[in-house]
């Protein structure tokens, strides 16, 4: 199985003390760890006020994490453990290794096809070639 | 507005025998085109178009974005009502591909609390005022709706509102997603 790339993101209740967020945000890395996997980014939002109410809260502590992993079951194995957390009050995990080739592709056209044709579109080529 | 669909509908019928003259003017041809939130120019006699209208463009292919971050409501919020509903490409101008884009990228920050399913209002305080202000609305949308829904009136307010109920979301969710 390819590598893939997966988005976490948890909100904790606004109440919860810094260093329980910081226990659960060690809790998964060691996780991903023992499962094989390789955490590239971990953010704190911090507390974010929520679109709607979830568990009766209109704010919540957002943390985001991204999660490199071979093994598909690492994500169940995540969201067992962020179901067992009393602070936690809603997560999500989205996979986007897909998008992101995606991406990649369509700007390499971009680049392409800039390059193709520099006279007709010099400002294009300048912007690809600046990014 | 009245005056136009005088002269608008005498001339429909002619057309079928011979091409009147006036069809090379144009026309109030966008007339039942959506009343946008820009709002029409006004009619202009005598010039080709009777409507001035902006040309959209869509917002992402001028960044020349090839992916749209759920991540960051704050660039999703402006093709989003109030009340959370995705705004349709005729209002937005976003071309097709940005829009099936835009669409899962709004569904997943829904998800995540960053962007509201429709009905929850803004400014909303304590729970019992707003249960209570969201059944008044709704009960008198739905009065609005029965009553007068062929009429092409819209009225100033909620310019949006309408036309944005046919607006298609179903673009498919990716199966990744778990919430």
């Amino acid at each position: 199985m390819e590598e893939r790339l997966y988005d976490l993101i948890f909100i904790c209740r606004p109440a919860t003390p810094e260093e329980e967020v910081k226990k659960i945000i060690a809790a998964m890395e060691h996780a991903c760890a023992e499962k094989g996997g390789k955490v590239e980014k971990t953010e704190q939002w911090g507390t974010r006020k929520l679109a709607y109410r979830v568990a009766k809260h209109r704010e919540g502590y957002y943390v985001y994490m991204q999660v490199k992993t071979n093994h598909g079951d690492l994500i169940p194995e995540f969201e067992r453990r962020l179901r067992v957390q009393d602070a936690v009050i809603k997560y999500m995990t989205v996979r986007l290794d897909e998008d992101l080739k995606r991406q990649q592709k369509l700007t390499r056209h971009r680049e392409k096809r800039a390059a193709r044709r520099p006279r007709r579109t010099p400002a294009a080529e300048q912007t690809a070639a600046a990014s | 507005m009245s005056e136009e669909q005088k002269q608008a509908q005498p001339a429909a019928p002619a057309g079928g025998g011979a091409p009147p003259p006036r069809r090379s003017n144009g026309g109030p041809r966008r007339e039942g085109g959506p009343g946008g939130p820009g709002g029409p120019g006004g009619p202009r006699r005598g010039g080709k178009r009777q409507y001035f209208r902006k040309k959209k463009v869509c917002k992402f292919c001028v960044e020349k974005s090839d992916f749209i971050d759920y991540k960051k409501a704050e660039t999703l919020a402006p093709f989003v009502q109030e009340r959370g509903k995705i705004l349709p490409r005729r209002m937005t101008g976003t071309c097709s591909r940005h829009q099936r884009w835009l669409g899962v990228a709004i569904k997943r920050a829904r998800n995540i609390a960053l962007l509201p399913f429709s009905g929850s209002t803004p400014g909303a305080g304590s729970s019992a005022p707003h249960r209570f202000s969201d059944r008044g609305d709704r009960g008198g949308r739905g009065g609005d709706r029965g009553g007068e829904r062929g009429g092409g009136d819209r009225g100033p307010e909620r310019p949006v509102e309408r036309p944005a109920e046919k607006a298609p979301e179903k673009a498919p969710e990716p199966p990744s997603e778990k919430s």
